[in-house]
């Protein structure tokens, strides 16, 4: 009996000290939340063989999508806390969707280890719109409350707080439509169907042929676009878009954690990726796992003052 | 000419090994439904990485373009599409197959879904950039109306039963209508939990609603699945050709009825089968034999789905928009690859793109040699294949297949009660057609119609966004149209007996020797409300009855809480509840009017109700509750080889020795083994783990 326990507890401990150094010795499985194609799939892509190349193991992007994201972090807690696993993550959707109803997962019962891209909210118009600048949109609009129509991808989505606060910002009304991504959103305004819409930077690479962009809700000018303004320079207050990184489930331990923030991190330095990235018109942060829960709590009381203003803090 | 050394780039070993390999493993992951080329293409963007572009995207280009044809052999042979873009397949299909037709029906589909591909790819060829116009000038009303316009096939499927039909769509609207809405962003009818949130997924779906019926219906009688040939016909190839010449241009409309419905993202193959279906059963001289087993309705669906793989790159490489969930990951990939989407790509990297518009033509065209050797195989596996091995095939494969959507084990969940429910309500009349097209339409038709109206209002243009747009207009005549020909053609045949019998009577008169009375010649005429005075004429349908006062509270319950709704997001949903409610009343209105049912009177449904096995159905249902929330306590693998053991005997109608069912054991853990390989290792899917394995 005594053998069989002493044989049980080295087993244990064989078991139990995988050596965290030694991470990672298989493939990681990396869950996109949402459908292929879309900016959290691309940006993936472009991280998937530099992660390889630095893990020396393959990373497997899968797709998990449902419900805005929420099926899969609903989920998140749920899979092998092994650093197997790892899923994307967007804010302000994380952030968003708990306060508005209960989607099966809270704000902070996510582990995120790394924030490495965001991408700025920014106003298109069509090719040929009747509107050059900035000014000329608004000055229209102040004229004609509602008139304006802004295409964006979902309701209460990152597109609709830019829309909500640009409104607020110039003092004007528009008129939200909301489209089921922003594939059919950028259609909207390529075939001119509403006067434009807020959509995310990096629309504005793919389709920078029939779209004209305003301003760009970022701190600095975008490097892709070194000619379009952002709407600080023009006066408005407005910084936002999706900031999109990396989470596990919870019992993952400390040390795996750690690493796979390095991983993250030091995809980021390498200036090849840096240059892949900035041309698809992502803007790289570096938001590591020391830093990112302080990170998540000052985003959550900013969007929550967003969030009151359009009646959706319901929790 | 420039275009011609580009076709020779195509015609490398690589590239053709490629494009032969793609739509092998294309047609193979099809025809699994569940399984979709949105999946495999996931899988092998990172290898075409190594590749030169044009052959990594004409691998990828061939698995997508094989697996929407792949999707037809699910939907002949098991009546399950294979794909979503299979739903019409199965109208015809099916049928064929039943009756004996089932190589036929394969070969007809392979001929259709190669020439439509093949008109896809020109159209993608010759004329991307106009036709990429198409997808702008499709706006919210026009995806609204297009919906809708999809919807009136109901009234064609359901001749006969057209309230009932209507119903069905109904209940697929408010299924659609389950989740985090769209637009307005409201959570709707999860009923609390947490698995209705992203909604009922359209696959998995399909799968429960057509699949499971046919398993439940297979296990009550020992017949055989399909009849099995008289005599060896082969692939019927020649026959097929006829019928395909007899028919091209049904073959050629439907193929430009896909390009151009391919060309709209956001409506896709799914859609362009049921419009071609639609238009192929208007035009044709025989609308009655559609959906009985019409080589037509093939046709139709199946060159139409192919031709919008072509269809569908015309707006990804030119406008940076993908048409479809596989568009959107090969431009995923070329924009890794840092390849610039835009008009410009036609002209400054003519190169990669004209090679890879060969390579995907050079790929449809390989699918027919291919196609037709793996069809023979399918048909015959399936035709031959014993009860005991058939059944729990098919019902492992909807257990994977729903799973491998999202790797979730809700959607298995789903697909299994929606399965049930789908075979009582067709027992009560409700075919699972209706259903499934308003689950597939019901989303387009409400973010179209709730974005036309945000439009119109903010504009104060209301009635000109919905029916002020040249586009729009035209659906709309299409629609109304669609929903009119039954009576039409009701006239259309009414007078054509009527000449028949004036002819009679001429004969009549000059010879004064008929089998006609004179007397009910005059009666022939046409009456709007005959139809109504014959439904009413038939026995009382008490299962209807049941069905539509349950309708009536659950709709009543869904319109209470659309009051808590925004605007947006309830104004479909209240819509529809109404609709069930005035159709329901409608249905109990005239069950009531109806004379009870007499014992004599026969129910159609009752008909050899004696020789089916209750028992085993309810076995069968039981089994596969029981898997299903088995496996994630005891593990995935070891719960399949179970419930595949307990399925077969469940088959099982004849007396089998020992070493039979050893045979059949093994053939099952073989067949699980290999399924769960080709998922865990080859397609990557996170499967499940429990206790054990």
């Amino acid at each position: 009996m005594r053998k069989l326990a002493l044989a049980a507890a080295m087993a244990a401990t064989f078991f139990a000290t995988p050596a965290f150094a030694e991470f990672p010795e298989k493939t990681i499985n990396y869950i996109i939340p949402f459908n292929a194609g879309g900016e959290s799939d691309v940006s993936a892509r472009f991280q998937q063989p530099y992660l390889e190349k630095i893990s020396g193991q393959s990373f497997v992007i899968q797709y998990m999508a449902g419900a805005g994201g929420a099926q899969a972090w609903s989920q998140l807690n749920g899979m092998a806390g092994d650093g197997y696993t790892i899923m994307g993550i967007n804010l302000p959707h994380t952030i968003l969707q708990p306060m508005e109803k209960d989607v099966g997962y809270e704000t902070k019962d996510l582990t995120y280890i790394n924030f490495f891209h965001y991408t700025p909210n920014a106003l298109f118009v069509p090719k040929d719109s009747e509107f050059n600048s900035l000014g000329e949109l608004i000055d229209y609009a102040k004229s004609n409350p509602g008139m304006v129509t802004l295409s964006g991808s979902g309701s209460n989505s990152a597109n609709h707080l830019g829309q909500v606060q640009f409104d607020q910002l110039a003092d004007i009304t528009t008129t939200y439509v909301p489209f089921s991504g922003t594939g059919p959103a950028v259609t909207a305004i390529l075939g001119s169907q509403t006067t434009g819409g807020f959509n995310y930077v990096t629309s504005g690479v793919n389709n920078g042929d029939g779209m004209r962009m305003l301003a760009v809700a970022s701190e600095t000018r975008v490097k892709a676009f070194p000619n379009v303004p952002t709407f600080k320079e023009l006066g408005f207050d407005l910084v936002g878009g999706a900031f999109r990184g990396v989470a596990v489930p919870k019992s993952t331990p400390e040390p795996v954690r750690e690493k796979i923030s390095q991983m993250v991190t030091d995809v980021n330095n390498n200036p090849e990726f840096q240059k892949k990235m900035e041309d698809a018109g992502f803007v790289l942060t570096d938001i590591s796992y020391d830093f990112i829960n302080d990170f998540v709590a000052a985003k959550s009381e900013e969007y929550r003052v967003i969030a009151e203003k359009l009646g959706i803090a319901n929790r | 000419m420039e275009l011609l050394g580009y076709f020779v780039n195509a015609l490398t070993p690589l590239n053709i090994l490629m494009a032969l390999g793609g739509v092998i493993l294309g047609t193979v992951i099809g025809a699994l439904p569940g399984l979709s080329a949105t999946m495999a293409v996931a899988v092998l963007v990172p290898f075409t990485f190594t590749m030169d572009p044009a052959t990594g995207l004409i691998a990828l280009g061939a698995i997508y373009t094989g697996a929407i044809y792949g999707g037809a052999f699910a939907a002949i042979l098991v009546n399950t599409p294979g794909t979503p873009s299979a739903i019409a397949t199965t109208f015809d299909g099916f049928p064929m197959a039943k009756r004996g037709d089932g190589s036929l029906a394969v070969t007809l589909a392979t001929l259709a879904s190669v020439i439509g591909g093949l008109v896809g790819g020109v159209f993608l060829l010759l004329l991307s950039p106009p036709l990429a116009k198409v997808a702008l000038a499709f706006g919210p009303p026009e995806y609204f109306w297009l919906a809708i316009f999809g919807l009136t096939l109901i009234s064609a499927l359901s001749v006969g039963n057209t309230l009932k039909g209507l119903l069905g769509g109904c209940i697929g609207l408010m299924l659609a209508m389950v989740g985090v809405a769209v637009v307005g962003g409201d959570i709707r009818f999860t009923m609390g939990t947490h698995m209705l949130l992203g909604g009922f997924d359209i696959v998995s779906a399909l799968i429960g609603l057509y699949c499971i019926p046919v398993l439940i219906d297979l296990v009550a009688t020992p017949d055989p699945h399909l009849k099995v040939e008289a005599g060896k016909r082969g692939i019927r190839l020649r026959e097929a050709f006829g019928i395909a010449w007899k028919s091209k241009f049904n073959v050629l409309r439907s193929s430009m009825i896909g390009t151009v419905i391919g060309v709209l993202p956001g409506a896709g193959g799914s859609i362009a089968g049921l419009v071609s279906y639609s238009e192929a059963r208007r035009s044709s001289k025989h609308p009655e034999t559609f959906g009985k087993g019409a080589p037509d309705g093939i046709i139709a669906t199946e060159s139409a789905n192919n031709a919008t793989v072509g269809g569908g790159f015309i707006p990804t490489l030119v406008l940076g928009i993908p048409g479809t969930p596989p568009d959107a990951i090969i431009l995923g990939a070329l924009l890794v690859q840092g390849i610039k989407i835009g008009p410009t790509l036609f002209s400054q990297q003519g190169d990669i793109v004209y090679t890879f518009i060969f390579g995907l033509l050079i790929a449809t065209a390989l699918m027919l040699p291919a196609g037709l050797l793996i069809g023979r195989y399918a048909y015959k596996s399936i035709a031959s294949i014993p009860k005991t091995l058939l059944v729990p095939t098919i019902a492992f494969l909807t257990v994977v297949g729903s799973f491998a959507i999202h790797s979730n084990l809700h959607d298995v969940q789903m697909m299994l009660v929606l399965g049930v429910i789908g075979w009582l309500l067709n027992r009560c009349g409700f075919a699972p057609s209706p259903i499934v097209l308003g689950l597939v339409l019901g989303q387009i038709a409400e973010q179209g119609f709730v974005q036309s109206y945000l439009i119109g209002n903010a504009t104060g243009n209301l009635t000109g966004m919905f029916f002020g747009r040249p586009i729009s207009l035209g659906i709309v005549i299409l629609a109304a149209f669609t929903l009119l020909y039954p009576l039409v053609f009701a006239k259309r045949k009414e007078r054509a007996r009527k000449r028949a019998v004036d002819a009679a009577r001429n004969f009549t008169d000059s010879d004064g020797e008929t089998t006609l009375p004179v007397a009910d010649i005059t009666k022939l005429r046409f009456e709007p409300f005959a139809g109504l005075k014959k439904l009413a004429a038939q026995p009382r349908d008490l299962a209807g009855m049941v069905l539509s006062v349950m309708l009536i509270i659950v709709a009543v319950l869904a319109y209470s809480q659309t009051s808590s709704m925004s605007p947006m997001g309830s104004v479909f949903p209240s819509t529809i509840s109404v609709a069930i409610i005035v159709l329901s009343i409608g249905l109990l209105g005239l069950n009531l009017v109806r004379k009870p049912a007499g014992k004599t009177a026969g129910h159609g449904t009752d008909q050899g109700a004696g020789e089916e096995s209750s028992s085993r159905r309810v076995a069968l249902v039981t089994v596969m509750a029981v898997w299903v929330a088995g496996v994630p306590i005891v593990g995935f693998g070891c719960m399949a080889v179970l419930a595949f053991l307990l399925l077969a005997r469940i088959s099982c109608y004849e007396a089998m020795t020992r070493k039979q069912i050893l045979g059949e054991a093994l053939a099952g853990i073989v067949i699980v083994g290999g399924l769960y390989l080709l998922m865990a290792e080859v397609l990557l899917i996170r499967m499940p783990t429990g206790l054990l394995f």
